[in-house]
């Protein structure tokens, strides 16, 4: 798996359909075009997508076919649920970097008693057997000062463009945040994208 | 709905490049090809293809429409082609189903203007009933078939699939599936400048009526045109060959990219046939392939309808060559491929050994899977359906009915706590499967309809149920949107494919002009009411033995929360007292709202998750549950 695969920047984002997973893709793979790279971006709509898990590939480079890749290839994963970046953290290479929202969305059928939500511990320990590079992010909170609840996933890519070798720009990021999402909030996401990155420098 | 603002695809600005969703592609690629008119029933996953052209149409000139089910929208495009226009239908791959009775027979008719059908299939039934596929609609009809394998081919060859049915005077089958519709990539864009027209002209033709002196004249006809699409074929730069290797590998659609990827990890040095022109099959190229490489490797999803030709075709060949397909189980027949089945597949061909994926990983991943907690698809926060079912399955308590249920959101109440499912199938069979139930057994039959599904296909087996005798409660869960695709409007929304206001349909009208004696509408979100109303009801269909449709009717939480927002109405979440809440957990188990969860043994609403549907707090018996003072943004869906 070396060579010409290793020119491709693959990442993984997973959550629970309806909070904003398709939305921080599609702002990734647009701000790649606009950096003149071939992307493509693998997603599931439907009733695959209603509260339930989600997770969506998005591949940035020169040797780019498949819309989907592989378990061990993802440089990346920015997982908006806590259980939900475990569900695919296999995902990760070794040197891949987990950046994670603090946050836990219970699954109604656990409420109801079919199986149970590991204790946050757990499941940080858990992801660290696949990587060592992971950054937690009450990106919750993030979004709230940036003036709302909704922007945790541009807090989330903001967070991202830290990461080293991370193809794309914070400008090409906030260039495409105002080219695709609604004006009401523009000013919010925009805040939230350097809340993101300023709290992963720190 | 996925697509915002695409008013840019409008734009003739050739050479431009932009990340468009596959769906996005098609819907631009009918723009280019000069599309005048559309018509379509939404279904994922092609629904945005349809929506994409919906919210271009005013603005593009051409006429678009949602037509009620897939067959009629193939009829409406069928005769904008009779009439010379260009004209596309889109559906998903069991829309074909329902549209194969006109389609079958206007490959028959053939026609005028160039006609495009795009068929979605779904490998993994991400969002479907079943995972048919839809290649053998080609074989079966005589219709010539294109496939893309990403964004971009999907955009060029939807405008040259238009070309391509006025030149053989056929309607031409375009075939994606989930991973081609629903991947995203960069599309450079073509030109703008061929005009929609809707002045077309009918002329009249015997082989627009089809009776059996004209349809005996006609299938001759289609077999000639079967093979001058072969000779295209042969022809096509959609069926090409490329790469240097003694093996051989054939393969069409999305597992093209597959493959790519699976030779650069094999380092493998192989000979690829691409098939983008599927039916006919260019059968010239595919021997002389055949003779000069050995062994052959087919990577196709699903059927293997490649395969089966190839064999055949190998018959013919002097020699003998050795061919690896999914009979001989070297690839599935079940599911979606990705990278590593075809990676594993081409290297258990080619007995190479190859590692695709660390055991080290997979042993970790085997060892953390019991933590992950099971998150299925579930009704939203808020959601009308879950009254719906509440209510009906309080009335229905004692009487042990059977459940025929139906396609559409509504279809998650089969999931805990409702369960409220025996019988799903295909869209209408809800009524059509409680005629049947009602005739064969004697337990009480509850179906179910979606708004959209009934004016889809429960008509008919509503007629039938009156015509009959059937004893049975239909009951219409009317949300105002087909929701589950992407909230299309339908006859009963008052807006139209165009985006101008329409007349409204009304079930209840449609109910009691069929001669349903029982028919009443509720607001599900009054509880204590729409008890009442399913209890008498069910207790008169036992009396009277007749059918009754009650229309259960509330706006979809999704379009709630929009308006809402459109409107700066507040929405103000629910709490629940602890001092009031006994921990009964009647909303927890019986209702179940993904808002309301237990921690440390407490009920607790998840603010961000609430939408304000209050229902909750009726059927608290203890009163338990009340507004929040603060007005909150709500997060989630």
């Amino acid at each position: 798996m070396k060579s010409r695969q290793s020119k491709t920047y693959n990442i993984v984002l997973t959550g629970v359909g309806g909070t904003g997973v398709l939305t921080a893709a599609r702002i990734l793979g647009s701000a790649a075009v606009k950096q003149g790279f071939r992307v493509r971006v693998g997603e599931v709509h439907g009733i695959a997508q209603r509260g339930g898990m989600i997770d969506v590939q998005v591949r940035i480079g020169e040797d780019v076919f498949a819309p989907t890749f592989m378990e061990g290839q993802a440089n990346l994963l920015i997982g908006f649920e806590l259980a939900e970046a475990l569900r695919h953290a296999n995902k990760l290479s070794r040197e891949g970097v987990a950046i994670i929202n603090d946050y836990r969305i219970t699954p109604t059928m656990v409420t109801l008693g079919h199986g149970s939500y590991p204790a946050r511990e757990k499941v940080i320990a858990a992801i660290k057997r696949f990587t060592k590079n992971m950054m937690i992010i009450n990106a919750v909170n993030l979004a709230k000062e940036a003036g709302s609840a909704v922007t945790v996933g541009s807090v989330l890519l903001g967070a991202a463009v830290s990461v080293n070798g991370f193809p794309l720009k914070m400008e090409t990021l906030k260039k495409t945040v105002e080219d695709l999402l609604s004006k009401r909030l523009l000013r919010e996401n925009l805040k939230a994208l350097d809340l993101g990155y300023n709290f992963a420098r720190s | 709905m996925n697509v915002a603002d695409p008013e840019f695809l409008l734009d003739d600005s050739p050479g431009r490049v932009m990340l468009l969703l596959g769906n996005e592609a098609i819907a631009k690629g009918a723009v280019e090809g000069g599309v005048s008119v559309v018509a379509a029933y939404p279904g994922t996953p092609s629904s945005e293809i349809a929506d994409t052209l919906s919210l271009l149409a005013s603005k593009g000139g051409f006429y678009m429409e949602y037509s009620t089910n897939e067959k009629v929208a193939m009829e409406v495009a069928a005769s904008a082609s009779f009439c010379g226009l260009r004209s596309l239908t889109c559906m998903k791959h069991v829309g074909l189903n329902v549209a194969s009775d006109a389609f079958i027979s206007l490959v028959h008719t053939g026609v005028r203007g160039g006609m495009v059908i795009i068929t979605v299939d779904d490998p993994f039934c991400w969002s479907s009933q079943n995972e048919q596929d839809n290649r053998f609609f080609a074989q079966f009809s005589g219709a010539p078939m294109l496939e893309p394998s990403d964004p971009q081919e999907a955009k060029d060859i939807t405008a040259y699939a238009f070309e391509l049915s006025e030149e053989l005077q056929e309607p031409v089958l375009v075939r994606t599936t989930t991973r081609v519709s629903h991947a995203r990539g960069d599309v450079k864009l073509g030109s703008t400048k061929r005009k929609p027209s809707l002045k077309g002209t009918f002329e009249r033709d015997p082989r627009f009526g089809l009776l059996p002196a004209s349809a005996r004249v006609r299938h001759k006809v289609v077999l000639k045109r079967i093979e001058e699409a072969r000779q295209l074929s042969e022809k096509s730069r959609l069926n090409s060959v490329f790469g240097d290797g003694k093996t051989g590998i054939i393969t069409s659609g999305v597992s093209h990219n597959y493959v790519m990827e699976a030779i650069n990890a094999l380092n493998l040095e192989a000979s690829i046939f691409k098939l983008g022109f599927t039916h006919p099959l260019p059968e010239e190229r595919l021997m002389s392939f055949m003779s000069s490489h050995d062994p052959i490797i087919i990577v196709e999803e699903l059927e293997p309808y490649l395969e089966n030709h190839v064999k055949a075709l190998s018959n013919r060949l002097k020699k003998k060559v050795r061919i690896f397909g999914k009979q001989d189980g070297f690839f599935p027949r079940t599911g979606e491929f990705n990278t590593r089945i075809v990676i594993d597949g081409i290297s258990k061909s080619l007995d190479m050994k190859h590692v695709t994926v660390s055991p080290e990983i997979e042993k970790a991943y085997a060892e953390v899977q019991p933590l992950l907690p099971p998150r299925p698809p579930t009704l939203c926060a808020g959601c009308s359906h879950r009254a719906t079912y509440y209510a009906v399955k309080v009335a229905a308590k004692g009487l042990n009915p059977l459940y025929s249920n139906d396609i559409g959101c509504y279809s998650l109440g089969v999931a805990p706590p409702f369960q409220m499912y025996d019988t799903m199938l295909c869209m209408g069979s809800g009524t059509g499967i409680a005629c049947g139930f009602s005739a064969a057994q004697d337990q009480p039959v509850i179906a179910f309809a979606g708004d959209s599904t009934f004016f889809h296909a429960s008509i008919p087996a509503l007629i039938n149920a009156v015509y009959n005798r059937h004893s049975f409660l239909l009951v219409v869960m009317d949300n105002g949107a087909t929701a589950m695709t992407g909230h299309q409007p339908h006859p009963g929304t008052g807006v139209s494919g165009m985006g101008k206001p329409a007349p409204k349909v009304k079930i209840e009208e449609i109910a009691r002009g069929i001669g349903v004696k029982l028919v009443y509408v509720i607001d599900p979100f009054d509880v204590k009411k729409s008890i009442r109303v399913f209890r008498d009801t069910l207790k008169k269909v036992q009396e009277r033995k007749e059918v009754a449709v009650v229309v259960s009717r509330r706006e979809c939480a999704l379009l709630t929360i929009r308006r809402k927002r459109k409107e700066k109405t507040p929405i103000m979440p629910w709490k629940v007292d602890p001092e009031k809440c006994t921990g009964c957990m009647i909303c927890v188990e019986e209702f179940a709202c993904p808002a309301i969860f237990v921690a440390n043994e407490k009920v607790v609403i998840d603010p961000n998750i609430c939408v304000d549907c209050g229902v909750c707090a009726e059927i608290c018996p203890y009163g338990a549950i009340e507004r929040e003072k603060d007005r909150h943004e709500v997060k989630t869906i």
